[in-house]
């Protein structure tokens, strides 16, 4: 006798016939065209709180502190700008921040471009797994934390110095100075610049490296001529991303510079919380935003995007 | 692997170099967190465990339960909205598709104080100061990017001929997406929503901004800890950034590999 068991339709397909139906109600096919801004929605409005806080700070910048009442004025004036471009202690710190971000942007370039390239080209597995993982580690340890251990590292009292004294070398004061600063900055960007030129290099096919050989070149004119051009788009990556986060940047100039080699985002804190300015802090995070951009619009203009866009090249 | 053997030594040895650099201050905390003196030296005075019974504080066990809140709740957040939107814009012909994208890395180029102290005053203006969920979601906000980035990669690396194949199956919009696309990628979201939670964790400028001494979360209490007298006792906590660290590192190796970040897009 033939089953007669009627066919049972199963419980998932009745969940997605059930959200297909809600699917359906809340979102008809008539606004077939309005899917991709409707799921683009969310993240926009996400990252239209950025926005409307930027207008908050344009508007405070135009308004000066009232010293009586320490309230900002209501009428707009460019007071603040002006004092800004008044105080040479602005310049200088301005000129300190710009100059850390080409120094660490010039270092973690070279530190990062052979760890890159090794880390794609080895052969062997457990080396590119073991130099991942020597990447991700530093990276997914915070800012913070990161900023102590180089404390204990270069503290008075900390490893270097102890090992100077042991060798009979005296000390040196790399804490709270200008290079303890630089140093921690290129370990916290490192990791950035490594992960921005990897991709780029993969996409480099080793059989262009091979021919540039072949034909004779030595391999300092194959990197020359072949690999570096061709990795642009993860070196300009690398590059932008290496030095807005270190112009901008806050705790480690704070925790290792320890009020001594403040860069621009300190002031800026200053501005609010220590001189209880917003006005004049608000001045200062425009300006810093106007830099950053417009140094990343000319980078982008002269160069591209490189590897930093959403969407790959050929699936426009 | 091309080139020489001069090519090849003077490689690893930046390759070593950068390895020991990076390594540095956590091993230099691990080995701080077994001190036993008052005070960090080297060589260490003996080692005991006594740092770690600042574990069992109070405070510290706050801000790290905060922590873990906030890292849940900006994983929480980004997860749908960060997948969504990277397949809006690498799936659909958008209009302004060059101006969206800009607009969706304003959380990378404009500076984190800056956005910080902007979210400050918004939440300020509409009454959310001081609460701990707004901390999540401008956690969410600033770091978004890297949930985007992620899912992206692998909406590019999908081919869109296994979508029109399920419409042309019958499979409803939702169902194609739901049983071809979402799996697809899901290497993508996995990776995005670890990189999201790690980072919300570590969060501390932003955070610094939209706390107060009532909701103060870990790194944010580790830097009102640090003094100019370098004592281990922040040692063993750093420690517990450490073993989460390795943990998520293990469970991205194990969910989609490491080695998806040396794609190519």
């Amino acid at each position: 006798m033939p089953s007669t068991r009627s066919f049972r339709y199963p419980l998932t397909w009745r969940l997605l016939d059930l959200a297909e139906e809600a699917r359906r109600l809340l979102w008809p096919a008539r606004w077939r065209r309005a899917v991709p801004y409707g799921l683009l929605l969310p993240a926009i409005l996400l990252v239209g709180v950025i926005v409307a806080g930027l207008g908050y700070m344009a508007d405070y910048s135009l308004r000066e502190l009232d010293r009586s009442t320490f309230l900002l004025a209501e009428e707009y004036s460019l007071a603040n700008f002006r004092t800004i471009a008044e105080r040479p202690v602005y310049l200088r710190i301005l000129w300190r921040s710009l100059l850390a971000a080409v120094i660490v942007t010039a270092i973690c370039l070279v530190l990062a471009f052979p760890y890159a390239y090794m880390m794609v080209r080895t052969a062997s597995p457990w080396a590119r797994k073991a130099l991942l993982i020597g990447l991700f580690l530093p990276f997914f340890i915070g800012q913070v934390v990161r900023a102590y251990g180089w404390l204990i590292v270069l503290g008075q009292q900390g490893l270097l110095n102890s090992a100077l004294g042991w060798l009979g070398l005296g000390s040196v004061d790399v804490i709270y100075s200008y290079p303890g600063v630089l140093i921690g900055l290129v370990q916290y960007m490192l990791p950035f610049a490594v992960l921005m030129l990897a991709p780029a290099i993969t996409a480099i096919p080793e059989d262009m490296e091979l021919a540039s050989q072949g034909l004779g070149a030595r391999w300092p004119a194959t990197l020359w001529h072949v690999v570096l051009p061709m990795a642009k788009p993860g070196l300009v990556a690398a590059g932008v991303v290496v030095f807005t986060i270190t112009l901008t940047d806050f705790a480690i100039p704070e925790i290792l510079g320890g009020g001594t080699t403040d860069f621009i985002a300190n002031a800026i804190y200053d501005g609010f919380f220590a001189i209880s300015d917003a006005g004049l802090g608000s001045a200062l995070a425009v300006m810093l935003v106007a830099l950053a951009s417009f140094l990343v619009a000319v980078i982008f203009a002269l160069v591209g995007v490189g590897t930093l866009g959403y969407v790959a090249e050929r699936s426009r | 692997m091309p080139g020489g053997r001069s090519m090849r030594l003077i490689f690893w040895s930046v390759v070593w170099f950068n390895l020991l650099f990076l390594a540095i201050p956590t091993l230099i905390i691990v080995v701080a967190s077994f001190t036993a003196g008052e005070i960090i030296s080297f060589p260490p005075e003996g080692l005991s465990l006594r740092w770690y019974g600042e574990l069992l504080d109070r405070g510290f066990q706050g801000a790290f339960l905060r922590s873990l809140e906030v890292a849940v709740l900006c994983t929480l957040v980004s997860l749908p909205v960060g997948t969504l939107a990277a397949i809006a814009l690498v799936r659909y012909r958008l209009r302004g598709a060059a101006a969206w994208q800009v607009f969706l890395l304003l959380p990378f180029t404009v500076p984190l104080i800056v956005s910080g102290l902007g979210m400050m005053l918004v939440f300020g203006e509409i009454g959310i100061l001081g609460q701990l969920w707004p901390v999540g979601v401008a956690t969410c906000i600033i770091n978004l990017p890297f949930m985007i980035w992620s899912v992206a990669s692998s909406v590019n690396a999908l081919d869109p001929d296994l979508e029109h194949a399920a419409a042309n199956c019958g499979a409803p919009p939702l169902q194609a997406f739901l049983t071809v696309t979402l799996p697809a990628v899901m290497p993508g979201v996995i990776t995005g929503g670890l990189i999201m939670f790690i980072l919300a964790f570590n969060e501390f400028i932003v955070s610094l901004m939209l706390v107060d001494a009532r909701i103060v979360t870990l790194p944010v209490l580790i830097y009102n800890s640090i003094r100019s007298v370098i004592t281990p006792d922040l040692a063993a906590v750093s420690v517990v950034y450490i073993l989460i660290a390795v943990v998520a590192i293990w469970l991205l190796d194990r969910l989609v590999g490491l080695e998806i970040f040396l794609k190519s897009k």
